[in-house]
């Protein structure tokens, strides 16, 4: 029964956390602004990035070029921090997860178009159930994953521009408004075992709304648009990222070094805020420490650094402030792979690193139940999120998320069968 | 909704899973509403927690209260019962009482009404 763990670490104020934080946002402006070289460059990137459908999979880095992508980060790392900010919370794991969620998935997916009607939408909830904004903008932050849905209706050419504007603009307050109580109700359905649970919310929500166009003819069409190209120079920016965060781990808590297995005895399951069991400056190093294993993996099976893969990799940097370490998530890598190669797919393609970097959304299963249940979660994940994105027609850009949470809510009870006593 | 009873009920559920599963077979546990906050009061008769323990359930219960946190997770608390949630419960609670008194443990939790 561990609990919390006795923390002695160098105190940090409020402002020094989002001191922190606010580097990947600085780090990928002026990378983004070097790598576009001229005004004329960032504006066509970013209005191509902004005006695109973005339904998965868009990858920003080809659309609207490297440059514009990593500016298009930056100004939505900037905005949420802002946010942050603005309503004085206290920078938790939780937080720390969204945050990098929200800027990973900015170089796939989200783009200040799309997400600022659902934070909107979430802003009107608020006035209307009479609560404070700060209460839910960290499931509006997490909520952008529907944000394709906005673009997809605004540009996706089915609709005269007039209204398809509006209309996209309007399911998206719309979002807003509903994610809140749906996303805290889905939670039931996998008991915490999928941290992505907003992916799986979103899965929900997309399945809907997606069904409901298909009802009146509008058919959604899946994209593939990734950037294949060279990636060194990217995988370069990330490696120096991450190393700073282990880096600042170790200027918060110089016992880091003997110290860090004691983060192995956390199941990961939701809430594990590693900021309040361990200490800041153990959960800036893991998360620089399964920001360089990820990376590691990509470069080890020889992929292509793009839009989905930073994606993924400041995913998993982010929750490992919120459940993940290495001992939980290699049991359910193991499975995907193992699984992956009995059924000869590429290990190198965009499509199976995703996958293989978000099963660790599964992590708390390994870490609850032991290792053979975690390579058992993994194999599911990777048959259901092969197959699972038609379902919502890729305008749910958590598609591991709504996976992850079939597994658990499939896998746990499962389990449970099998268990003896009280 | 603002579900405020239901999540006071999830505390207290989640909380009888810990003392009935983890320590002792006789709790009594006792909410009252008040205008501004609702205390719950627990006695865990006859506890086996250590003191180690006891200290870390009052510094997680003390923790700052976190309104997103409560806001996102609340139906989590009381959900299963291989695990348990004291994390979210020191994000649902803005001060807490934990005490050892002659075998017994006792804690008052303390929720304002946002």
């Amino acid at each position: 029964m561990v609990v919390v763990n006795k923390i002695h670490e160098r105190e940090l104020h409020k402002e020094d956390k989002l001191k922190i934080l606010s580097v990947f946002p600085v780090a990928f402006l002026l990378f983004g602004l070097y790598l576009c070289g001229d005004i004329t460059t960032l504006i066509a990137g970013l209005k191509a990035i902004n005006l695109s459908p973005t339904i998965l999979i868009t990858d920003f880095l080809e659309v609207g070029g490297l440059g514009p992508s990593f500016v298009n980060a930056a100004l939505i790392g900037f905005f949420n921090l802002y946010l942050l900010k603005r309503y004085q919370l206290r920078i938790n794991g939780l937080l720390i997860a969204a945050y990098m969620t929200v800027i990973g998935f900015a170089f796939f997916g989200k783009n200040i178009f799309n997400i600022l009607p659902i934070y909107t939408g979430g802003y009107l909830y608020c006035k209307y159930q009479k609560i404070q904004m700060k209460n839910i903008i960290l499931i509006i932050m997490f909520g952008t994953a529907l944000a394709p849905i906005v673009s997809e209706i605004a540009f996706g050419h089915a609709l005269n521009i007039a209204f398809s504007v509006p209309f996209g603009i309007g399911l998206g307050l719309l979002i807003g408004f509903i994610i809140v109580p749906l996303s805290s109700h889905m939670l039931k359905f996998h008991d915490g075992f999928n941290l992505y649970n907003i992916g799986f919310t979103a899965g929900i929500i997309g399945t809907v709304f997606t069904s409901m166009l298909r009802s009146f003819k509008m058919e959604i069409q899946p994209e593939h648009i990734l950037y294949l190209n060279e990636s060194s120079h990217i995988a370069i920016l990330l490696g120096v990222l991450f190393v700073y965060l282990m880096v600042i781990g170790l200027l918060l808590n110089r016992n880091i070094l003997t110290k860090y297995f004691k983060i192995f005895k956390y199941k990961g399951r939701t809430i594990t805020d590693f900021t309040q069991l361990v200490g800041y400056g153990m959960t800036f190093f893991n998360m620089g420490m399964m920001g360089m294993l990820s990376l590691g993996y990509v470069l080890l099976v020889g992929g292509v650094i793009n839009g989905p893969v930073l994606a993924a990799i400041f995913t998993v940097t982010g929750f490992a402030a919120f459940g993940k370490q290495p001992k939980n998530c290699y049991p359910v890598i193991l499975g995907l792979i193992g699984t992956a190669l009995l059924m000869g797919y590429d290990l190198s393609s965009t499509g199976l690193i995703i996958s293989v970097l978000f099963s660790t959304t599964l992590a708390p299963i390994a870490g609850t139940y032991g290792p053979i249940a975690g390579i058992i979660a993994g194999a599911l994940h990777l048959a259901l999120v092969m197959n699972i994105g038609v379902v919502h027609g890729g305008i749910n850009l958590y598609n591991n998320g709504f996976s992850g949470g079939l597994v658990a809510g499939f896998l746990v009870p499962i389990i449970d069968a099998f268990k003896k006593g009280d | 909704m603002r579900h405020e009873i239901k999540k006071i009920s999830r505390i207290v559920d989640e909380l009888t899973t810990l003392f009935l599963k983890e320590d002792t077979n006789e709790v009594d546990f006792s909410i009252k509403r008040l205008s501004d906050h609702t205390v719950i009061k627990i006695v865990d008769y006859g506890t086996h927690f250590t003191d180690e323990y006891i200290d870390q359930l009052r510094e997680i219960f003390n923790a700052q209260r976190q309104c997103e946190v409560e806001e996102y997770y609340w139906q989590l608390c009381g959900e299963v019962d291989d695990d348990q949630e004291l994390t979210l419960i020191g994000c649902m609670i803005d001060k807490a009482t934990v005490e050892k008194k002659d075998g017994d443990l006792y804690l008052e939790l303390i929720r304002y009404n946002m």
